[in-house]
Parts: structure tokens; sequence; C-alpha cells
């Protein structure tokens, strides 16, 4: 290696390695609760690619459950829907914009679990979720035994969590992940897989979108879930907010447009306001 | 945990990871430089037919991003027949396109090879195919050094693209261990770093190719 070069990747370390020591200095004193306010929107980040929670309908648009209850909260601060700017990324790009203080917090069909809570602060639960696995029709598979044979394959996408799932589902079946979930499509499509599992609401999504196709297996990976709000943890006061608000949504004062929400994506009542409660 | 204690605990599971972008990157790079060639010899001796296709494939794959190739082979062939692994797939999307600069690359070093050199090598009885293999590949090959080193790079950094179909080549290890530990930011500083590695290696490689040939001459 020549001395130019040398010096050329020394220079090009230096900077990164000063990236690294400065980007998470940066402190925060104030609660993204007024700066929020003072800026006058809230800047969300999300995934486009999980409907119907989140997702670009035929125009273009990002619609979804999870795009109309940031629509509630944008009300609920500026009683204005519309003030809210969308960053959209891919599934990985959630934490590091959340860490980054790039969005103020985020949605999209984003499941809470406890190894995810370590590095982002997550609200109670907006909508329950769970992981079903969508099978081709063309692969006779009928039921998580049948699928659980080495002629088979699973597209996962690129979360820990899937990984886990497959071996203690299935572990016989083989493995493929993606980075994205139209890459688990493309794949049970051109028959790279069999099947792929992703969260329930966004299975029956797409089961009922193309029904010759496609076929969600009965029965759940595991338990019922919950998809919540997540934020950059250390803001007691912005937390503290976002988890009333959808406290509010799901349990409390803002539960008749939680509910209108509900209907308009799911197609049926979301479970009652408090349980002692008959639903009306 | 701190960036240090992070990069102990999470560097040694890149290892994988930096071999399969090693492997794809130096067999996609001469395969694409041998395609190149290929496509050269077709543009000089296919007639006017060969030279037209030869610039519709170059225009074609100049024209779009690499990724479409990448996508169009690994979900593509398996509906015609041909489930070939992902790595395969990818490999053969990067040779298509890099191979598609390269023959540009060589077609600009071709013109500077001074037309007496085929009188030359007429008068001395090669035949065309061994005036081609003899003198004038050689030569190409010889100028063409720098332009092919930049596109060896271009080539390596794009082998990330293939983290869109399993392939766990660098930038998916990075993926995986975002979504694995929430450490963004280390994960793909470490990846950073050896790319920076993998390419100061390529790019000395060809430094010393060039100092070789100087030497020979």
């Amino acid at each position: 290696m020549s001395r130019g070069l040398l010096r050329d990747a020394r220079a090009a370390l230096a900077v990164l390695v000063l990236l690294l020591i400065v980007t998470p200095a940066v402190a925060e004193e104030k609660s993204r609760l007024d700066m929020v306010l003072e800026r006058g929107k809230l800047i969300v980040v999300t995934m486009s690619t999980a409907p119907p929670f989140a997702f670009n309908d035929d125009k273009g648009q990002l619609v979804g459950f999870d795009i109309d209850i940031v629509r509630l909260l944008a009300t609920a601060l500026f009683k204005d829907p519309g003030k809210v700017e969308f960053v959209v990324v891919t599934a990985e790009g959630r934490w590091p914009a959340i860490e980054s203080g790039r969005a103020d917090m985020g949605v999209g069909g984003t499941t809470v679990y406890p190894d995810r809570a370590v590095r982002v602060a997550f609200t109670r639960g907006f909508i329950d979720s769970g992981v079903s696995v969508l099978v081709s029709k063309k692969s006779g598979i009928k039921s998580i035994a049948d699928l659980n044979q080495d002629k088979h394959t699973i597209a996962n996408l690129n979360n820990p969590q899937m990984a886990d799932r497959a071996k203690r589902f299935f572990p016989k079946t083989k493995v493929l992940t993606f980075d994205t979930p139209s890459g688990q499509f493309l794949a049970v499509r051109s028959g790279r897989a069999n099947a792929l599992q992703i969260d329930t609401p966004t299975a029956d999504y797409f089961a009922s979108q193309s029904k010759d196709d496609f076929e969600v297996l009965p029965g759940l990976l595991g338990a019922s879930q919950n998809n919540a709000i997540y934020l950059k943890p250390g803001d007691f006061k912005w937390w503290l907010w976002l988890d009333t608000a959808v406290a509010e949504l799901r349990t409390g004062s803002w539960y008749p447009q939680y509910s209108e929400t509900y209907q308009k994506w799911f197609g049926k009542h979301p479970p009652p306001q408090k349980f002692y409660l008959q639903p009306q | 945990m701190t960036y240090l204690g992070w990069v102990t605990t999470y560097g040694p599971t890149y290892l994988d990871a930096l071999g399969w972008t090693a492997v794809i990157a130096v067999l996609a790079s001469v395969g694409a430089i041998v395609w190149g060639c290929a496509l050269l010899l077709v543009r000089l001796a296919g007639g006017r037919w060969g030279a037209r296709a030869v610039d519709a494939y170059v225009q074609v794959f100049r024209n779009t991003p690499v990724l479409l190739p990448i996508y169009l082979i690994y979900f593509g062939f398996p509906l015609v027949g041909l489930p070939w692994p992902a790595a395969v797939c990818g490999g053969l999307a990067l040779v298509l396109q890099n191979g598609a600069y390269v023959s540009e690359i060589l077609r600009g070093s071709f013109k500077a090879i001074d037309r007496v050199q085929f009188d030359a090598a007429k008068s001395i009885g090669l035949s065309p195919w061994s005036a081609f293999r003899k003198v004038v590949l050689p030569q190409v090959l010889v100028y063409s050094i720098p332009s092919l080193g930049n596109q060896v790079v271009l080539l390596l950094k794009d082998t990330s693209l293939l983290s869109a179909i399993t392939v766990t080549e660098l930038t998916m290890q990075a993926k995986l261990l975002t979504e694995q530990t929430g450490a963004a930011y280390e994960a793909f500083a470490v990846v950073a770093v050896l790319y920076l590695v993998l390419v100061a290696g390529a790019e000395a490689l060809f430094r010393a190719a060039q100092r070789a040939v100087r030497w020979s001459r």
C-alpha cells in the first residue's frame, strides 16, 4: 500500500471515529412535547409496507389505521389532522430515526417486545396484533404442522423475533430472510418460498386482496401481541402525553373516534372500551 | 453498552458476511471483465449488427439501476424453472451490468491503439483472432487498469444491494444486527470501516498492477 493511500484511509477512519463520538453526545434537554408544540407539527417515522396499518394506496397516498391514529394525535395537539410530516423508512430504519431525533415518534405495525424496549420506549399498545403464516394456495399447506417439513421454505423479515419463531414453530422449514415485506411477497409469488410470516392484520389484508393466490393458516404463531407508538426513551413528559393519548383512545374520552377509525380499516368493532362495559 | 463493547461483542459476527462480500465482489469483478472483453470482441468483429446489439445492451444496462436486474433475476428465474441461489443471481446481475461498463472502458482504450499495429500483426502472419488476443487485448487491458480499478470499487459497493435478496453480506448483517440490538450507528459504522478496508485493498491491488505493467514496459 502506498503512503498516500494509507494517509487517505487514516483520514477517513478519523472522520468516522469522530462521527461516532459526536453524534450521540448531542444532549436533549427540552421535552419533545414542547418542541412539537412550538414547531406546530408532528414528525412521525413510519413504514409504508404494512397494510392496513400504514401503506400507500392506489394514488400513492400514505394511508392506514396507524396513519389515522397519528392524525387523531395531531387533532389533539393542534386541532388539525393535517399537521403531520411522515418520514417513511424501512423496518430497520425505524430505530435510528428515533434515536437520532429525526422524528418525534413512530408508528407503522410496530410490535412491542421487551428486548426492543431496551432501545426505544413504547406507549401502551393501541391495537392488538399477532403473527400469522400466509401460504401460497399452490403449496397445499393447510396447517403450521404441514409447513414444518424441509421441502418447504418460509420467507422471513430480518428481525430476530421472526428467526426465533421459525426455530420454535417450524424448525425443519428452510428460511429466507428479506429486508422488506415486498421481498417476502415476491418470494412467495415467484415460488422462492411457499409461505411467509407477518403481522396477522397484514396477512389478512393480503389474503383478502388476492384470494386465489394466498391463504392465511389458522392460528397465531405464539401470543396475541401489542402494536404501539415508539419514541426515544428518557423523555418522560413526551412519553406521558403519548401514553395518555393512547389510553384515552383505547378506553376513554376519545373511544368513539378510535372506534370509527377501527371500523374503517378492519370492518368490525374494536375490543370494548372497558371489559365491564357491554359493547354498544 | 459502549461503542467499543458493542464492537467487541458483535464484531466477530461480521466475519461470514465479510467473506460473502469479498467472494462475490472478486468473482463478479472477474466475470464482469471477461464479459466486457467478450462484448468488445462482438463489437469489433461482429459486423454492423453485432455492434448495434452491443450498443443496445450497453444502453439498457447503463440506464437502469442495478437493483432491477438483481430483482428480475432472483425473482424471475424461478418462474422459468431456474431457482438459482440468491448469491449466484445477484452476482450474475452485477456481472451483466458491470460488464456493460467494462466494455465501454475497454472501447475507450481500444481507440488509443495505433491502427498501424493491426497492419503489422497482419504482415507477420497473425490471424485476426490471434492479433486480437496477443496484440490488441493485452494493450487494451493495460490502458484500462485505472478505470477498471474504479469500476471494481463501484461493483464492490453495489454488492450491498444483494441484501435485498437474502444474501447475508455486510449490509444485510448490519441490518440484522440493527434489528437484533437496535444499535444502528454501531452496526453500520462497523460496516463502513469494513467496506473502507475492502476498497483500500482493491485500490492497492490495482495500483500494484499498474506499477507492474509500467515496470515491464
